[in-house]
């Protein structure tokens, strides 16, 4: 567990972890020591001369002392590495999340991503500040007092020793016992959780559709699916529980029984025995809350191996001698690129000049917003390179590439902020002059002047209290204010209400001025400003030329054209 | 929250009865040590009969612990999985009747953390605190009956380290500890919600990430919540270090013993006599410390109730008592009022997640919007049945919330919607869904097959309906190249372009055949293919329909009965489009805006449109 911990997180993290788990350890040991003077004490008491007691007394407040010390110690410690490791492992999956490449967010993983890095690491990293030290005093405690019990009296001391394999070995069944119900309620739990993002969501949608709550059968299903599987984990666990129950009693019936005939026997002393009795009682409990702890760090260790899976997702790799880019040509040569079972890309090659402006045309699904995503290189091509600036992709710095690219999405995200951060987020650094005129550009400073609050008012959660068309402004600002050699545009003034769109286009002509554009289009409108045009369908280029000229030729991209001018009617 | 758990009545009551002769049970093998005790230190001859009886009796008395806490635990473990699943039901059921407005005044994770930890974290109120209560008092008082009748001097030197543990209790619920519980909550709720925005964001953060600066609001959440965590353990940890050891086995045997060897060297006690303090003694303070260390859990369960609580708590959109059944579909808006941020003040109130931090921001913010002026401001507008009415006009001037009027989305502030002589607030929901449809501009698709997604408001439609909507839709062929055509599970084996969700969504408006159709156009993923396809089921929808649509696009207005343009949250114009155009006002304005688009196009072979202008 510690080991998988250690890996996780990183080996600069070994040294504190240590020195928790041994000062634990010490304080269970000084808690089994001073339980040890019992013995002499009771000796004394029974005995003939009580009064021989009182020195032992001052031991055992002494011992009793030291323990209370080293118990704050060993809290405060625990405490406090458990912190430092959960910020570690925060910030590990925090930059992680941001390199893995954008293909591994499915819908699935915003709900598997939220719990683990949520509820997942506080209760992995818990095992360190409330689990570890009553795990560690439940084992050594009650085996330091074993010690103790065969110092004084071999037999029963042996009798009690000889419980020690069979809890071990309970323990360990019942970890395995449980480690497939365990994992299977884990993936129910994700299950849910992303059932429930899902329900949220999709209110508006399911609410037309008649589908609330029992009558949303996914959601619902999912919901049972982890009520069974949270009964089924119970179910793999009662026999560990029970088992260990069993053997703690039986070994204390065992001592009761053989303490009661050495006593009778008189092979031992009454004081002896009976304050062997007295620490074996004491023992029993915590052996009990072991079973209960050693659930609890096995779900701790099963949130560990999620986090563990998700670190070790390889992000994209990183060139160890970064190249810089010459200039701001793009280039794809022979690019393959697959998204599952199906090729999106299918051999594609192609060139854009530096300060080209090129425009991808086809229909959906043909794989226009793919072209876009690699040039960024948000995926990786499986066959083929992709050139910005004659260098690969993969050779050039993210940082270096990202600072060549301004692009604005089909679907624009806004974080849950002010409308000025969301803006200023395509650069951070830009003055206040450059930012309102970014704005202006964008057309987004009328939309700032309608909203209360202006350049402070809230987007809310990915936009949600802006209408479509103002959070596409805000994604153009954003875009014009970064500011970069090369634009990607993915069908961008499609979201603007026609009343605006001309005004914006302003905009978007001083975004794409001097530079190399590559815009994704389905309105004619915004095909007639590229230079170049490429016919895109099933990953490859069908057709490539001058508007004029394909129109002329009568050719996929005629018939495309023709498809969205004829009236409905006609059909 | 009683009303939830009422059903459960008799098996909490068994929990606790279990629970109880369990642990009282576990006493036996106590005094059996205390009795073997007493007869070997008796003087004189010892009786091994009573030995062995005494043995015995311990025996079994473990025996029957065991039986009735394995049975407690179990009954409660399960009772606790039922309670869930109905505490999970019950916050779908509400969170799928309150006003939509609520939801964009919420974040997803936080809500979704409510359905999800939190009611797994009343699991120690559920599962454990019921049985686990009860014996925490029930023993200990036996105990203290049987120590009061051996020595009542030295039971009150027992009680001393449970005094000082519970002396220190109240340390620990101090306003300020309380303030750095909420803290804490609020914080871990930041931290959920910043990962679901970083993640559905991921595509922007890598855009725009660089020097990671874009993830920095998680980082800062995290912070956040490390520097809360480390001031509620600076503050807790002493205290806590402090009631363990209060209650730790050497410290009461300390005190026990002390006061054991003061009473029996001055011969105020039997040495036999300081058995049972010593056992017993353990034993009273056990449950306490069970107590104190469920009670990080208790707390944090308290808080998940107080949560679940708020989210119940979150008023509904009022169901019809004697629910009316519209007739006909002709839609009438009576003086239409609406202001989104009356619905944020009454509404958002209850649910009281956030921290006092965040409280102070989120009342900021709401002040802001109160002078946010109404988005609509007196509507009048009849939708006939047969006919199409499009709504335009510039961003922000309310078409999109006009439109989720008519689902009911929002109840207006004041005047009415009027659905075939009925008030929306008069039908029942199901009525009201099985007659409005909707399609959405931000579409979304379930994770589901595709054929389930198409189906949605119509499971019951067979496999010919879902192709033929699909088919109508513009989708079927590409739905065929899907790896598994109409099974293909959405978001797990497919994704699809904003185009394509889009023609799946309309599908599904298509495949429900409600008689009130409103169509939000798509204006951000429209492609050729889609626009074709919503203009084709424009057309051929038409018949008896009502059918509203926000226009985005001259040509879908052309085809419209009737135009309505907005402004500013009021009606600036009203007619069919030929004779608006005529009138050379706002809708005109509109129209020639489109001009230059169009001029660009003449070159091309769109004669048809100049065909349509002319009609």
């Amino acid at each position: 567990m510690i080991r998988m911990l250690l890996r996780v997180l990183g080996h600069e993290y070994a040294r504190p972890v240590r020195r928790t788990v041994a000062l634990m350890t010490m304080t269970a040991v000084a808690e089994g020591l001073s339980c040890a003077l019992l013995v002499p004490v009771l000796r004394a008491l029974f005995g003939s001369t009580p009064a021989d007691a009182w020195p032992w007394l001052v031991a055992f407040g002494a011992a009793v002392a030291v323990y209370a010390v080293l118990r704050y110690r060993s809290d405060l410690s625990g405490f406090l590495v458990g912190t430092t490791l959960l910020r570690g492992m925060y910030h590990r999956l925090g930059d992680h999340l941001a390199r893995l490449p954008v293909g591994w967010y499915d819908a699935r993983r915003v709900g598997e991503v939220s719990v683990l890095a949520g509820q997942g690491v506080l209760q992995a990293m818990s095992v360190i500040a409330h689990l570890l030290a009553p795990f560690v005093s439940a084992c050594v405690t009650p085996l330091t007092i074993v010690a103790v019990m065969i110092a004084f009296n071999w037999q029963l001391g042996l009798a009690a020793l000889a419980a020690a394999p069979v809890v071990a070995a309970i323990q360990i069944w019942a970890g395995r016992s449980t480690a497939a119900a365990d994992a299977e309620r884990h993936d129910r739990d994700r299950e849910a959780a992303g059932r429930v993002v899902e329900y949220l969501q999709a209110q508006p949608m399911l609410r037309v559709g008649g589908r609330t709550a029992e009558r949303f059968r996914l959601l619902d299903d999912s919901l049972r699916g982890l009520q069974r599987a949270y009964r089924r984990t119970l179910l793999s666990a009662l026999p560990g529980v029970v088992g260990l129950t069993l053997t703690v009693q039986a070994v204390f019936t065992v001592l009761l029984v053989l303490g009661a005939h050495l006593a009778l026997g008189g092979s031992a002393g009454a004081a002896e025995v009976l304050s062997i009795l007295v620490l074996a009682a004491r023992c029993a409990d915590p052996l009990l809350v072991l079973s209960d702890i050693a659930g609890k760090i096995r779900g701790a260790r099963s949130e560990l191996a999620g986090l563990d899976a998700v670190l070790r997702t390889e992000p994209l790799p990183e060139a160890p001698e970064p190249v810089r880019p010459v200039g701001r040509g793009l280039e794809f040569e022979s690019v393959v690129f697959r998204h599952g079972r199906r090729t999106v890309i299918d051999g594609l090659s192609l060139s854009v000049p530096e300060g080209e402006r090129l425009a991808v045309v086809g229909p959906s699904g043909a794989g226009k917003s793919t072209l876009l995503q690699l040039i960024a290189r948000f995926y990786d091509v499986d066959a083929g390179v992709v050139r910005v600036g004659g260098a690969d992709v993969r050779a050039i710095g993210t940082e270096v590439l990202m600072e060549q690219i301004a692009i604005v999405f089909q679907e624009v995200y806004l974080f849950d902020g002010t409308i000025e951060e969301n803006v200023r987020l395509g650069r951070p650094d830009a003055g206040e002059a450059e930012v309102r005129a970014a704005a202006a550009a964008a057309r987004l400073d009328e939309v700032i002047e309608r909203l209360p609050g202006g350049w402070a008012a809230n987007v809310g959660e990915g936009g949600a209290l802006l209408s479509g068309g103002e959070r596409q402004r805000v994604s153009i600002a954003r875009a014009l204010l970064k500011n970069a050699p090369i634009v990607l545009l993915d069908e961008v003034t499609s979201a603007l209400d026609p009343v605006n769109e001309a005004a914006v286009h302003e905009g978007i002509e001083r975004l794409m001025a001097g530079r190399t554009v590559v815009m994704v289009a389905h309105r004619m409108r915004t095909v007639r400003r590229a230079d170049r045009i490429v016919f895109l369908d099933g990953g490859r280029i069908v057709e490539e030329g001058g508007h004029d000229e394909l129109l002329r030729r009568g050719g996929r991209y005629a018939d495309f054209w023709n498809v969205s001018m004829a009236p409905a009617a006609s059909e | 929250m009683a009303r939830l758990l009422r059903p459960y009545g008799w098996g909490f009551a068994a929990v606790v009865i279990l629970q109880v002769i369990g642990a009282v049970a576990g006493l036996a093998p106590l005094l059996a040590v205390v009795e073997l005790g007493r007869t070997l230190l008796s003087p004189g001859p010892v009786d091994h009969g009573h030995v062995w009886t005494v043995v015995t009796a311990g025996a079994a008395g473990l025996f029957v612990r065991l039986l009735f806490t394995a049975a407690s635990s179990g009954i409660g473990h399960v009772l606790d999985g039922r309670v869930q699943l109905s505490f999970r039901r019950r916050l779908a059921a509400h969170l799928g009747r309150v006003p939509i407005g609520w939801f964009s005044h919420r974040r997803t994770g936080e809500l979704a953390k409510v359905v999800g930890d939190d009611v797994s974290a009343v699991h120690p109120f559920i599962a454990h605190t019921p049985g686990e209560l009860v014996s925490a008092f029930v023993v200990p008082l036996v105990s203290l009956i049987y120590l009061f009748g051996v020595d009542w001097r030295l039971t009150l030197v027992t009680l001393i380290p449970v005094v000082a543990a519970v002396a220190l209790v109240p340390l620990m619920m101090t306003p300020s500890r309380l303030r750095e519980q909420k803290q804490f909550d609020a914080a871990m709720g930041r931290i959920a919600s910043s990962v679901v925005e970083f993640v559905q964001g991921i595509a922007v953060v890598k855009a725009f990430g660089g020097s990671g600066r874009a993830h920095r609001r998680f980082v800062t959440a995290v912070d956040d919540f490390v520097g809360v965590f480390l001031r509620m353990v600076r503050g807790i940890a002493g205290i806590g270090a402090g009631m363990q050891v209060a209650l730790s086995p050497p410290f009461v045997l300390l005190v026990v013993l002390t006061g054991g060897a003061a009473l029996i060297t001055s011969g105020g006690l039997a040495p036999a006599d300081l058995l049972p303090f010593l056992l017993l003694g353990l034993g009273l303070t056990a449950p306490v410390a069970a107590l104190g260390h469920g009670f990080d859990e208790t707390q944090a369960a308290r808080r998940a109730v107080g949560r679940i609580r708020d989210v119940l708590g979150v008023p509904p959109l009022p169901e019809p008592a004697h629910p009316v059944v519209p007739r006909g579909h002709r839609v009438e808006l009576r003086g239409v009022r609406f202001g989104y941020e009356r619905v944020g003040r009454e509404e958002c109130e209850p649910a009281r997640t956030p921290g006092p931090i965040e409280l102070v921001d989120e009342r900021r913010r709401r002040e802001e919007h109160e002078d946010d002026h109404e988005v609509l401001r007196g509507i009048d507008l009849v939708l006939e049945p047969g006919t199409v009415t499009a709504i335009v006009g510039p961003s922000g001037s309310g078409k999109s919330t006009l439109a989720q009027l008519l689902p009911r989305f929002f109840d207006p502030t004041r005047g009415s919607v009027v659905l075939g002589g009925a008030d929306l607030r008069e039908i029942g929901s199901r009525e009201l869904y099985r007659t409005v449809s909707f399609v959405f501009q931000d579409v979304r698709l379930l994770r589901a097959s595709v054929a389930d997604n198409i189906a949605l408001a119509v499971p019951q439609a067979g496999r010919d309906d879902v192709v033929r909507a699909a088919r109508l839709a513009n989708i079927h062929d590409r739905i065929l190249e899907l790896p598994r055509g109409y099974e293909t599970v959405i978001g797990e084996e497919t994704g699809l372009s904003g185009g394509e969700a889009q023609r799946i969504s309309l599908a599904r408006a298509l495949l429900a055949d409600a008689p009130v159709l409103v169509l939000d156009e798509a204006t951000s993923f429209a492609d050729p293919q889609t626009e074709q396809a919503v203009r084709r089921a424009l057309t051929t929808l038409g018949g008896d329909r009502t059918v509203l649509v926000i226009a985005h696009r001259p040509e879908t207005v052309a085809d419209a009965d009737a135009v309505v343009v907005l402004k500013d949250g009021a009606i600036a114009e009203y007619g069919r489009p030929a004779e608006l155009l005529a009138r050379n006002g706002a809708f005109a304005a509109f129209w020639r805006s489109h001009r230059p688009a169009a001029a660009d196009e003449t070159g091309t072979p769109g004669g048809v449109r100049r065909e349509e202008e002319s009609r």
